[in-house]
């Protein structure tokens, strides 16, 4: 077996945020690969973990007739939580269209995502949709001085799967 | 300006009015005698310390890195007979951490230690920053 190793050079996980108001649903591709897509699509530097959730809903039941529980599914409930130093240019900067972070929370801009589990390198598996910015929980201290914050991708709809 | 810069310039300043003076020469051991030991009432500030540890560790190398430094700074004096205003002398060293700027950590510790007649003063100033 083989591992999804982040730690080689140059291949970082890498989280891609694209709120430029545009309806890339019919093809979500577009959003960081043409030419008009990429111009907006926003990098969030410094991540520090990050955490994939994709957890199917159940509905379980039991029957006079069966030994065992039964279950069926019930739509997922999927989002990505990330924690990020910040960096005061995505944050609150804008890239094209797409407005910083903070900014995209605040107005509950529809955003469009893609992680890159290794990089984006050929062969580089990413995950993709749309969703909200979400649990932005920025925290400073004397002993960490820096501004620290997670940050939650609530998904809305399924994530699509891809290779770069 | 360095650290042990800053440090000597307002030492200079803060202490002109007392009975100690302030040596702008590193504290090496000449002949065998440290020279605020053959110096005395005299304060001597040690080089710089420097170490970078990492503060946040990111999938991206943008670490932040914390660097810490460490600055001594001696003082002899004369046990039985101690300058009068010593007490004011030691008070102006501590605050002058306060002249360093951009460090979000500035600590200055003071102990003592006798040799025959002789009372040393070791101040250590501790700064972190980003």
């Amino acid at each position: 077996m083989a591992y999804i190793a982040v730690n080689s050079t140059a291949n970082f996980v890498r989280l891609d945020l694209n709120a430029d108001g545009v309806d890339y649903s019919a093809n979500v591709d577009a959003a960081f690969e043409s030419v008009a897509g990429l111009a907006n699509v926003l990098t969030v530097p410094a991540l520090q973990e990050v955490t994939v959730n994709a957890t199917p809903g159940t509905f379980n039941w039991q029957q006079l007739d069966s030994l065992s529980e039964l279950v069926v599914t019930t739509p997922s409930t999927n989002s990505i939580a990330v924690t990020l130093v910040l960096d005061p240019t995505t944050f609150f900067g804008n890239v094209g269209s797409t407005q910083g972070i903070f900014t995209t929370t605040n107005n509950k801009t529809e955003t469009y995502f893609r992680l890159y589990w290794q990089g984006d390198d050929a062969g580089d598996r990413y995950i993709q949709g749309k969703g909200y910015l979400s649990g932005i929980a920025a925290a400073v201290s004397p002993g960490a001085p820096v501004w620290v914050s997670p940050m939650e991708i609530l998904v809305n709809g399924s994530y699509a799967v891809g290779t770069v | 300006m360095a650290f042990r810069d800053t440090l000597l310039a307002n030492l200079s300043v803060a202490l002109a009015s007392t009975n100690v003076s302030v040596s702008s020469e590193l504290p090496f051991t000449a002949a065998g005698v440290a020279l605020y030991d053959k110096n005395m009432k005299k304060l001597y500030i040690d080089a710089e310390q420097n170490a970078t540890t990492e503060l946040f560790s990111t999938l991206d190398y943008n670490d932040v890195f914390q660097q810490e430094i460490i600055i001594n700074g001696y003082l002899t004096v004369d046990a039985k007979n101690q300058p009068s205003d010593i007490n004011t002398v030691i008070s102006h060293v501590i605050n002058s951490r306060l002249s360093v700027a951009n460090c979000y950590l500035r600590e200055c510790g003071v102990t003592n230690d006798y040799t025959e007649d002789r009372n040393t003063y070791t101040f250590e100033f501790r700064f972190l920053t980003i």
